[in-house]
């Protein structure tokens, strides 16, 4: 396992901002800008709940191991203005998931884009076709 | 299980509505008529995709001729990331802290934050939520989605208690100058952050807020916020607010699942990832 930096620091500016917005509480103080993390796995659970709606999925590494993952997003209400439902993600959909991971290292992250195998994304704040 | 370098492009992408949300929330109320906020990603006219276009046109009254505040509105009166940040003050006013402030805001952190906490946001921070404006004879109320799920009450033309309890909201009461909704409100606690910075107050705190509705889309906020026991000298806030029509309040009850309490470390930060 690796860690790597951020691509661009234009696209940090904005997600800075985006987690601003949708977020009640500071997004610096919760997850590492540094630690982006990148995971493919199975969904085990979702939490269609204020103040965001989580997603768990297990993730396997290469040995076999299986590690389950609590992924953020935005609230219900920011999501359905964005074009998800609470059925957008279900228990058993095959994802990838970009994000960053929380500071205190555990398998918790804020999940920003989640690709399907078909191709299509969702993100943090945006349903299908953002 | 990989780490592995982030792709700028699909970061920038998604971002983009979000930060269509900073400029409606967070902007001066300067230029109220310009056209910034109606050039918006996806198929709307604002911060959320789903969400129509702004109207303009004239602002409507009511039938006695009242200014017609009601509906339901994004943004608010102040800078909620810093509400000392210049470019959201009246021109000319500073926000100066007496010592005991700027310490305790220095002690302050990120957890501690009531806002982080589920607790109300006070006055004049505002939010990602909508809130809607309802009118009647003798009160107006203000129906939070968030953050928190809660109301304020304006007693119209009334005056306030002697000695008023100190609560989150205050007690508040208004009336019309022109067709501008002038708010005072007085009894406030001690407890809400006027920002993610951490600027405090005291029991003293005493706001005036200033309410224009502009055109039929848009509306102009202002907040005078005196409080001697924290400040050395009153300064005015300047916002504003988009209508989002036919958009409806939704449930918001933070207190549901807050994890991100027990994980939010050190002290206070902006609400990005500054």
């Amino acid at each position: 396992m690796r860690t790597t930096i951020a691509a661009g620091i234009t696209s940090g500016i904005l997600l800075a901002s985006g987690i601003q917005l949708l977020a009640h509480h500071s997004g610096a103080a919760e997850f590492d800008v540094n630690s982006h993390i990148e995971l493919s796995g199975v969904v085990t659970k979702i939490e269609w709940t204020n103040p965001h709606a989580h997603f768990y999925i297990d993730v396997k590494d290469a040995s076999g191991k299986v590690a389950n993952w609590n992924l953020e997003l935005a609230s219900p209400n920011v999501l359905v203005r964005n074009g998800w439902s609470r059925h957008s993600l279900k228990e058993g959909d095959q994802v990838n998931v970009t994000g960053l991971r929380a500071k205190d290292n555990s398998n918790v992250g804020h999940a920003n884009t989640i690709t399907f195998p078909d191709g299509r994304q969702l993100s943090f704040g945006s349903g299908p076709g953002n | 299980m990989r780490h592995r370098v982030w792709s700028g492009v699909v970061m920038a992408v998604t971002s983009l509505a979000v930060v269509s949300l900073l400029a409606q929330t967070q902007a001066p109320a300067q230029g109220q008529n310009n056209t910034k906020d109606k050039a918006k990603s996806g198929g709307g006219g604002g911060l959320y995709r789903n969400q129509a276009p702004a109207p303009n046109g004239p602002a409507p009254k009511l039938a006695n001729g009242t200014p017609d505040l009601s509906g339901v509105w994004l943004g608010s009166g102040g800078n909620d990331s810093d509400i000392s940040t210049p470019r959201s003050l009246k021109p000319g006013d500073k926000v100066i802290m007496l010592p005991w402030a700027e310490a305790l805001m220095k002690t302050r952190l990120s957890k501690q934050d009531p806002e982080a906490n589920c607790l109300p946001a006070g006055i004049p921070r505002g939010s990602p939520y909508p809130w809607r404006i309802v009118q009647t004879p003798t009160h107006y109320f203000i129906l939070f989605e968030g953050n928190i799920h809660s109301y304020r009450q304006i007693f119209m033309n009334a005056k306030h208690p002697d000695d008023p309890d100190p609560t989150w909201y205050g007690h508040s009461v208004g009336k019309w100058e022109g067709n501008t909704l002038i708010v005072d409100t007085v009894g406030f606690n001690d407890k809400f952050w006027f920002d993610y910075k951490g600027h405090p107050h005291t029991e003293q705190l005493h706001t005036v807020e200033r309410y224009t509705r502009t055109d039929m889309g848009h509306m102009a906020i202002e907040v005078t916020i005196d409080d001697p026991g924290t400040y050395m000298q009153p300064f005015t806030t300047i916002g504003r607010a988009t209508l989002m029509p036919g958009a409806e309040i939704l449930e918001y009850i933070c207190q549901e699942n807050n994890q991100d309490l027990q994980r939010l470390e050190g002290p206070v930060r902006g609400p990005g990832l500054q």
